[in-house]
């Protein structure tokens, strides 16, 4: 008869244990996913527009369809347009968001809930739906011409197919997440802080400039990135509210590939798109971590 | 000459519920004095009434005779250290000081100045550049106390400051807020549901209980002298024993007590270092634990119908579970309708 020896503990975590790779396994759908229907195709749309052939049809680098983009005045409008766009919308967004957020943060009662409710809507409202809603209240014979005719007034000069049509439903499409986002972020300023401040001496734009806004810059980056992100390379908006000339970049590539036939230029288009989107995605990871570092 | 003065102030919250009930206090010059009571009972509202950051509903406060009842918290001569510190995290220690100063638009020079005096005077020399989350929660406090300090307010408000730190930081900082305090000679109104703090702090103890005030004296007085039960259970241990009286006799269970007041009901209050025990066969109460705490012992009484007594004995030793005692009070008092009808 010979002594069992003692089983040796086994450790929280085993190195070696054979579960492991059905964890791998659980993130290896979407990883794939992204790999192949994003990733793959801006790897391969960058190269299709600068590996391609010239004049002589030899295969080469060759950035003819970049120079064309620069040097073409009407494609110049539309970046223009766009980033005009996005700015205003960033804007506008901060303005809107901000004291509305700061309302819902700083307010008790039923109202807040109320304007909390209206504030959210627009993100249960498909984009169509808010074209066509522009369209009737604010497009020419829409509601807000009937009402100023019905009282003896003008008629206002319409934003429909303006620059301004984009960006007025721009702005209210993404109101929902914005305001959410900063709703979040002032989450975590503790009243005590506030109180602090006014305790101290500050009035109430004080409180707001030296403690509110130095503790949701983060919040204000993030929700700003997630707007323009969105807003640079939107679609449906900026097709049904915009201009036909200059249009923004997303409908501009919906021209180019369907109605020009044009698919290198239309490919050039999204990925000039991207490198803006990259940028400002790359502005935005650097003073999140720079925000965090302090 | 700081003398912050409330008078009839009462603040009714939606529902209605009255938070505080037609309280009055004068604070002297350089005093310190104590809000103590349980949760609910209304110390802070009190407390943020006279910070600015609750409007009363009613009543006056002043402070050196000026007005102060609708004044917005940064028009207040007040300063308030919170539970939480309330630090700014996105500042370092020598902003946080010097931000109310900055406000108040005084030269860089005198801001420097005065900070480094303050932060000198709560042990904090030298710590200026440090970001407050490297502080520890004791150092976090120190600062939040010089935050409020180095604006020189006429009345000093503290919310709960120590409730946040383990209970040796707490002791040691008490203390020296309490020297702060005299050598500053700033007149501080404190709020605290410790009634240690409370005890070893203050000048003068104001107990509260649903909005009111049950009792203000000095802490020895609230200690030894209670006006009403809810008091002398609160502050201290005590033991209440709730009886009868007739023909001058107190009598709850076997225990019997000769108390000069009419019949009727009454509420007996002793401390138990006042209540003396004596072996006996047939006894009063029967000894239910004995707990020796090494400088003196803890003997829990059972009188029979399962009302709980303590006793502090100097010798534990003597006494053991199921003992019989005689009980002899060297000082009671007997309270009737919420008052004291008798004392000894």
């Amino acid at each position: 008869m010979t002594d069992a020896a003692p089983a040796a503990p086994r450790p929280l975590i085993d190195s070696n244990d054979s579960r492991r790779p059905h964890g791998l396994l659980l993130v290896a759908i979407p990883v794939f996913l992204v790999a192949w229907l994003v990733i793959w195709p801006i790897i391969n749309a960058i190269f299709r527009t600068l590996w391609r052939p010239d004049e002589t049809g030899a295969i080469g680098f060759n950035l003819d369809s970049y120079v064309f983009f620069f040097s073409d005045q009407y494609s110049i409008n539309n970046l223009t347009i766009t980033l005009w766009t996005t700015l205003m919308c960033a804007i506008l967004l901060l303005v809107i968001c901000l004291p509305i957020s700061l309302y819902l943060r700083f307010s008790a009662g039923r109202l807040p809930a109320y304007v909390q409710a209206m504030a959210i809507f627009p993100m249960f409202v498909p984009s169509i739906i808010l074209a066509y809603a522009f369209i009737r209240v604010l497009g020419p014979n829409g509601m807000v011409d009937i009402i100023l005719n019905s009282v003896g007034l003008p008629k206002i000069r319409t934003p429909y197919l303006t620059p301004w049509g984009p960006v007025i439903g721009l702005v209210w499409d993404n109101i929902p997440l914005t305001v959410l986002i900063l709703l979040s972020g002032l989450g975590n300023v503790a009243n005590q802080a506030i109180e602090a401040a006014r305790d101290v001496g500050a009035n109430r734009f004080q409180v707001f400039w030296h403690i509110i806004l130095p503790r949701i810059s983060n919040s204000v980056l993030v929700a700003i990135s997630f707007a323009v992100l969105g807003i640079f390379s939107s679609f449906t908006l900026p097709y049904l509210l915009g201009p036909a000339s200059p249009e923004m970049m997303g409908p501009f590539m919906n021209r180019t590939f369907r109605e020009v036939n044009d698919p290198l230029n239309a490919i050039t288009q999204a990925v000039i798109t991207f490198c803006f989107c990259i940028a400002f995605g790359l502005f935005y990871v650097r003073s999140v971590a720079r925000n965090q570092g302090k | 000459m700081s003398v912050l003065k409330i008078t009839d102030v009462s603040k009714i919250f939606a529902g209605p519920t009255v938070a505080v009930d037609n309280f009055s206090l004068e604070v002297a010059n350089g005093e310190l004095v104590c809000l103590l009571g349980p949760s609910g009972s209304g110390k802070s509202t009190l407390l943020r009434m006279v910070g600015g950051f609750e409007r009363p509903t009613s009543g006056l406060m002043t402070i050196d005779g000026d007005d102060i009842t609708h004044l917005p918290p940064e028009r207040r001569p007040t300063g308030m250290v919170f539970q939480s510190h309330a630090l700014w995290t996105h500042m370092n220690v020598f902003k946080n000081l010097a931000f109310g100063l900055k406000l108040r638009g005084l030269p860089q020079d005198q801001i420097t100045e005065k900070v480094e005096a303050v932060l000198e005077l709560v042990g904090l020399a030298g710590y200026g550049t440090r970001g407050v989350n490297q502080l520890s929660g004791g150092q976090q406090q120190r600062v939040a106390l010089a935050r409020s300090l180095v604006l020189e307010p006429k009345i000093l408000l503290l919310d709960e400051p120590f409730a946040s730190l383990d209970q040796h930081l707490r002791e040691r900082l008490r203390e020296e807020v309490r020297d702060i305090q005299q050598r500053l000679k700033i007149t501080t109104l404190f709020v605290t549901h410790g009634q240690d703090e409370a005890l070893a702090m203050a000048d003068r103890i104001v107990v509260m209980r649903d909005g009111r005030t049950e009792q203000i004296d000095r802490p020895d007085v609230v200690y030894r002298e209670p006006q009403t039960p809810f008091v002398a259970g609160f502050i201290g241990t005590m033991n209440l024993v709730d009886g009868a009286v007739s023909n001058g006799r107190f009598t709850r269970a076997d225990f019997g007590l000769d108390i000069p007041i009419p019949d009727g009901p009454a509420t007996l209050a002793i401390r138990p270092e006042a209540l003396d025990l004596e072996a006996a066969e047939t006894g009063e109460a029967q000894v239910h634990r004995v707990t020796d705490y090494g400088t003196h012992g803890l003997v829990d009484l059972d009188l029979g119908d399962g009302t709980r007594l303590k006793a502090m004995v100097a010798h534990p030793d003597l006494f053991s579970a199921g003992q019989k005692v005689n009980l002899k009070p060297q000082a009671m008092a007997a309270y009737r309708d919420n008052a004291r009808v008798y004392r000894s």
